[in-house]
């Protein structure tokens, strides 16, 4: 017995590895490495072409932390995400069911609907400049006709609302796929047995879409949550952060610091300050892929 | 397949489902139309939005097309854009698809869900923690402003990806078959190459997709570590919003440019991305 099994329990021994430590090697370079760099430099006082200097202690975190410019970023992506997020979240749903009730025409709904996906972008940011602008933007002639007269991209709250409608367009699409796909995977007999007792078809979407589709919806909610923290090229591309720096996101003040002032201290524990801040979000990301991995 | 939710609808359920489905696409459409409406006008015709139809409103001027497409550095930053997109999905396939397909098949000292989870860190990171390590990195290693410090850099982002998904992938390979090719005398090798990854083809191209579409989209590494020569289209893009006024009807083309490639390969793969998009949280 032994005897025979053994080969096959050898079977890919050495072979396993050699498939895996590449990749395994690569993380630990490029990610655990630059992990460990971004901490040290946080303490240090970097200038470029000479490298670290001297190490200022806490300094450049409590640069950071009485940063007001830093606050304020941080405020905006907050609002950011916590305004798209669950737009996107119920846009997408309520595309992906009615597309899953089959009207006629559904591919094509799911196509168009579906277009978004893949857009730059930056590209994306860039022409709403011309939809928001109150120079001949399609959306602000629009709107002020009807009496919306908002100076959407020179005032705070104006750029934040027209980045978030640029961002809900771009990304709705993404739950609205993983939903509908999440949605297919309901046994029809389920719908035939819940249509004899509901009402209506909303009420079949509350009692049994959306609880059945729910391990698929939270995973794609997650995910684009956490892909949200990082948002960037929208509002970049829409207001380059202004007017003055009002409607910067995180990624851009460090971006900006870094690039522009080649400020490393100061970016790196920029950096680390927001990984702390946003660790709680991505410890329920890690514990529910851990779920779903298993 | 006729659904028995649309069979069973009301008259009225029905009339009220494709009018939100019709809103919905007009929504969807309008940005594209928008952009591509502005893209053949003159400078002076953008300042006049209510005209909208071509040969009706306005005379329609491919005068922007010409400008973006004869200016080197457009045609340039595409090229960046499309060698870069390329050589980040080829070069991170090599390098993740045989540890995807590791960490589905074998076992490890360490559980191979926490090996796969450990690489998922990677990807949830957010940006700008790690810019200015990578900044420094490709500094000393003299690849600052090219495109192999891009590719570099989107190789690490895309790594963990690549890995969850085609692990999920190669978990529906079935085993048997592999098993039949054992008892054949193949080698573990001959497994991989020959019977796992050929089964596993629709996947890898999903994956390859979603891969070339990040590089492609990518703004604030581009920005940051190659502004100037190996500049993508999207850092170009980006650089001229700051530096320039913005000409919608140079806006336009340059939307039309940067949303058409991803579009089309949206077109082509849409039914498989959903298990992709989901990190194999859907059963495609």
């Amino acid at each position: 017995m032994t005897r025979l099994r053994a080969p096959v329990m050898e079977y890919g021994r050495v072979f396993r590895y050699v498939l895996l430590l590449p990749a395994v090697l690569w993380v630990v370079g490029f990610t655990f490495f630059p992990l460990f760099a971004v901490l040290r430099y946080s303490f240090a006082s970097y200038v470029l072409g000479r490298g670290i200097t001297g190490f200022v202690g806490f300094d450049n975190y409590v640069d950071v932390l009485g940063s007001a410019r830093f606050w304020h970023s941080v405020m905006v992506t907050a609002i950011y995400v916590v305004v798209s997020v669950p737009v996107e979240v119920v846009l997408g749903f309520l595309a992906a069911w009615l597309v899953h009730l089959g009207p006629p025409g559904a591919r094509g709904f799911r196509t168009i609907i579906g277009a978004p996906l893949f857009t730059l972008e930056v590209a994306i940011g860039y022409l709403g400049v011309t939809m928001f602008s109150s120079q001949g933007g399609v959306v602000a002639v629009l709107l002020a006709k009807i009496g919306i007269d908002v100076p959407w991209l020179s005032s705070v709250w104006g750029g934040i609302a027209a980045a978030i409608v640029l961002d809900v367009w771009r990304w709705t699409c993404f739950i609205f796929l993983i939903v509908l796909a999440g949605l297919a995977g309901i046994a029809s007999d389920l719908y035939d047995a819940a249509l004899l007792d509901a009402r209506n078809h909303w009420q079949v979407m509350w009692r049994l879409a959306i609880p059945l589709a729910w391990p698929v919806t939270s995973i794609a909610i997650l995910l684009r949550t956490v892909e949200c923290l990082k948002v960037f090229a929208i509002p970049y591309a829409l207001t380059t952060g202004g007017p003055g720096t009002s409607t910067e996101v995180v990624s851009a003040t460090v971006y900006l610091v870094t690039i522009q002032f080649f400020d490393f201290g100061k970016g790196s524990a920029m950096g680390i300050v927001f990984l702390v801040i946003v660790s709680a979000i991505l410890a329920v990301f890690f514990q529910q892929m851990r779920k779903r991995l298993a | 397949m006729k659904n028995v939710l649309w069979v069973r609808a009301s008259f009225a359920a029905r009339a009220t489902v494709i009018l939100l489905l019709l809103a919905a696409s007009i929504f969807t459409l309008v940005p594209f139309l928008w952009a591509i409406v502005n893209s053949i006008k003159t400078l002076t015709q953008t300042f006049d939005p209510s005209a909208i139809i071509p040969f009706v409103n306005f005379t329609p001027s491919f005068d922007a097309w010409r400008d973006v497409l004869a200016d080197p550095q457009v045609t340039r930053a595409l090229i960046s854009s499309l060698v870069v997109s390329l050589g980040t999905t080829v070069f991170v396939l090599i390098l993740g698809v045989p540890a995807a397909y590791s960490l589905a098949r074998f076992t490890f000292p360490i559980g191979a869900n926490d090996i796969t989870l450990w690489f998922l860190s990677q990807r949830v990171l957010p940006p700008a923690v790690v810019l200015v390590p990578f900044y420094l990195l490709l500094v000393a290693l003299r690849l600052i402003d090219t495109w192999t410090g891009l590719i570099l850099c989107y190789s690490t982002f895309n790594l963990a990806f690549v890995v969850v998904i085609m692990r999920d992938i190669f978990r529906d390979v079935s085993v048997e078959v592999e098993d039949a090719a054992k008892v054949e005398g193949a080698t573990a090798w001959q497994v991989f190459w020959k019977i796992a990854l050929p089964l596993s083809l629709d996947g890898l191209v999903v994956v390859a997709v979603l891969v070339m579409a990040f590089s492609w989209n990518e703004a604030l590494f581009a920005s940051a570590l190659a502004s100037q020569d190996a500049a993508t289209f999207s850092a170009l893009v980006l650089a001229s919003r700051s530096t320039r006024g913005v000409d919608f009807n140079l806006a336009g083309v340059n939307t039309v440019i940067g949303i058409v490639p991803p579009v089309i390969l949206y077109f082509i793969v849409q039914r498989y991305l959903a298990r992709g998009l989901s990190l194999g949280a859907v059963k495609g």
